[in-house]
């Protein structure tokens, strides 16, 4: 059906997927319309969109086009529209109060674990910015001593008397060997590195964001798609009539 | 003068709404298009912000309504195309909704400072409800 690479073809079947769930109570045969209308235009663009890079130019086709919440909100029926005006007060309330009786004691374990590896992501994202805040930090701080080995060793060497800049060990005496000057460059080429390896990681940033969260929201629609279908399998066991109720709600969701 | 961001981005988003439906009648009016055709029009003649996406269900609304009629075209590459056209309704409501914009633009863009009295403008919008 079309030559995308493996890996953007997952990434744009995941979207077209996630829109599917978005439109299960559209009729099935516009909703097949609409997502077929989706693919074409997305081929479209992933084939006319000037970015070398294959998931960089899928993600940009997909971000152009929208969230799929936002793009089927204008394709659901009225009734499921969602507008300030519609929201009924009273009925949060209640299903507040039922959710206190009856979804404590039946746990929470689910949304708890849906917690947790966010949190868990969020703290990676932070772990990782900390590390290339304290390394560029420390490639400031070598620029600075190597500036001041060299431009003014005398202040230098009164500091470390003092006791303010401690170089000692393997280091200390590998650096002995060399003259003032000499210490200074080695300082301001480690301090070259570190500063190049802290850019390095904010710029790695910027797509390691971009993943966790791709991956969050990957996490958020499997988790309601998984509900959804034990609500309606729960739902089937109830009413004691397997497979029927799927096409029925469809039917008159029109 | 302050005021809440988020109301200020809904208010947007609902103007752009209702002119977005009619931009797209507007580029149908001119020629026949498929989704994606459509879009690069109206992102190539228009600066606004525009989540492509939000294209399809108003050409889904319109077919619905009758006001674009539509068919799908195999592609000489890729995925079929779903060609729209404006029909002879469409084309009426068309020029019908053009004038309407016509002039609620002219009456935003009036300048209140030199109406004769305070109550013109009223008497205008009166005039124009009849």
């Amino acid at each position: 059906m079309n030559d995308y690479p493996p890996v953007v073809a997952k990434i744009a079947n995941d979207y077209l997927e996630r829109v599917k769930a978005y439109l299960r109570l559209v009729p099935a045969r516009e909703r097949d319309e609409f997502l077929k209308e989706i693919e074409s235009h997305l081929y479209e663009a992933y084939h006319q969109t000037p970015v070398d890079d294959e998931v960089a130019r899928i993600l940009t086709v997909l971000r152009n086009f929208g969230d799929p919440a936002e793009v089927v909100a204008g394709r659901l029926p009225g009734t499921m529209m969602r507008s300030g005006a519609k929201r009924n007060l009273p009925l949060y309330v209640v299903g507040g109060i039922f959710i206190a009786l009856f979804g404590i004691p039946l746990g929470f374990g689910g949304l708890s674990v849906l917690v947790g590896l966010l949190l868990a992501l969020a703290g990676m994202v932070a772990a990782f910015y900390a590390t290339a805040g304290a390394i560029l930090f420390a490639g400031a701080m070598f620029t600075l001593f190597g500036l001041a080995r060299i431009l003014l060793p005398g202040l230098f060497d009164r500091l470390v008397e003092l006791g303010f800049i401690q170089v000692g060990g393997p280091v200390g005496e590998f650096l002995d060997h060399f003259s003032p000057s000499d210490q200074g460059i080695f300082m301001l080429l480690a301090a070259a590195a570190l500063v190049t390896i802290g850019l390095g990681m904010l710029w790695l940033g910027r797509y390691i964001f971009r993943g966790l969260r791709f991956l969050s929201g990957l996490l958020f629609d499997w988790t309601r798609r998984l509900a959804h279908r034990i609500r309606r399998k729960l739902g089937r066991e109830s009413r004691g009539a397997p497979g029927r109720v799927g096409q029925v709600s469809f039917a008159n969701g029109k | 003068m302050e005021y809440p961001e988020d109301g200020r981005d809904r208010r947007i988003a609902q103007l752009r709404k209702g002119i977005l439906e009619l931009a797209v009648m507007g580029v149908l009016y001119h020629g026949r298009h498929y989704g994606y055709s459509l879009i690069r029009v109206l992102s190539e003649r228009g600066s606004i912000p525009l989540k492509e996406g939000t294209v399809y269900p108003i050409l889904a609304r319109l077919d619905r309504d009758g006001l674009v009629g539509s068919e799908w075209v195999e592609s000489v590459q890729g995925p079929p195309r779903k060609y729209y056209v404006l029909t002879s309704s469409g084309r009426q409501l068309f020029d019908e909704l053009s004038q309407e914009l016509d002039a609620l633009v002219s009456l935003v863009q009036q300048n209140w400072k030199t109406s004769d009295q305070p109550g013109s403008a009223a008497k205008k919008l009166v005039v124009r409800k009849g």
